[in-house]
């Protein structure tokens, strides 16, 4: 599939189509999901309705961290393989990581100044995902720093794989320190603490961030083959 | 439990999803910018 997608002709033909019915997937899943966690989900029993605010920030977390494995990936295969497409996913996907994590870290502050009598602590958990939304800026300023693209993709690549010592410090923060936040209550031996009738508003939700995640990234990716294609004829036109 | 939690959940709300609004604008401003472009390319080739 990689292979398959690694033409830039035939991925404009893949996505020419895939990124509306991710598009149309994601309108759907939040005019399902948006209700659902505002309105008909439950009240929690101890932290009442501000509960509700986990159907943003959860799978906003989730896919801040979920978009920078991507980006992992796609800059090692940018660097190994020279992948054509690899280095223009990675950048396409950063600045919708960056806003997840933005999402993430001011919904959390929203969350932990009823419930922790505090916006914001210096703890494990907190300090790794700002950590995160620092590393996201960074890749995208050092996109827009250098001119010359081949070598902005290769030093970006670079800087990505070092940010990725950062995700599991953000995922097991909460069990090697003693923090503030939570532990970990979906994905855990065990199964899942979470009550089953705010597992379904959650999940909707995760599934509208990831279908917006898709949609956006192949949209970018789009535009940056159109930018590529445009700047490469007026290059010629110019010789 | 706790009381008043709309006052914290509809601020959060509307920034989370102001944010994201504005995530989709600039992405397609940006894509359709540069599909005009090299459409715009694509027949003065033609021509």
């Amino acid at each position: 599939m990689l292979n398959y997608l690694s033409n830039p002709q035939r991925f404009m033909g893949f996505s020419a189509w895939a990124a509306p019915l991710f598009a149309v997937l994601a309108t759907l899943l939040f005019a399902i999901g948006l209700p659902w966690a505002l309105v008909f989900s439950p009240p929690d029993y101890q932290m009442g309705d501000t509960v509700r605010i986990m159907y943003l920030h959860v799978p906003a977390a989730s896919l801040s961290l979920g978009i920078y494995a991507f980006m992992g990936i796609a800059s090692f295969v940018s660097l190994v393989w020279r992948h054509v497409l690899a280095d223009v996913a990675a950048r396409a996907a950063a600045p919708i990581g960056a806003t997840f994590a933005g999402i993430c870290l001011v919904t959390g502050s929203f969350w932990g100044a009823p419930t922790w009598g505090t916006w914001w602590e210096w703890d494990g958990r907190l300090t790794s995902m700002l950590v995160l939304f620092i590393i996201y800026l960074g890749y995208i300023a050092l996109w827009s720093a250098i001119e010359e693209e081949d070598r902005a993709a290769r030093l970006a690549a670079i800087l990505c794989l070092v940010g990725v010592i950062n995700l599991p410090i953000v995922k097991f923060s909460v069990d090697w320190w003693s923090t503030l936040h939570q532990p970990a209550s979906i994905m855990r031996s065990g199964g899942t603490s979470i009550d089953d009738s705010m597992i379904g508003p959650l999940a909707t939700m995760a599934g509208a961030y990831a279908a917006l995640f898709a949609t956006l990234t192949l949209y970018g990716m789009r535009a940056a083959i159109f930018r590529r294609r445009v700047e490469a004829a007026e290059l010629r036109n110019a010789a | 439990m706790i009381e008043g939690g709309w006052d914290y959940v509809l601020p959060a709300y509307a920034i989370a999803l102001g944010a994201l609004a504005a995530l989709v604008i600039a992405v397609a401003l940006h894509t359709m910018r540069w599909a005009k472009r090299a459409k715009a390319l694509e027949q003065d080739k033609r021509a």
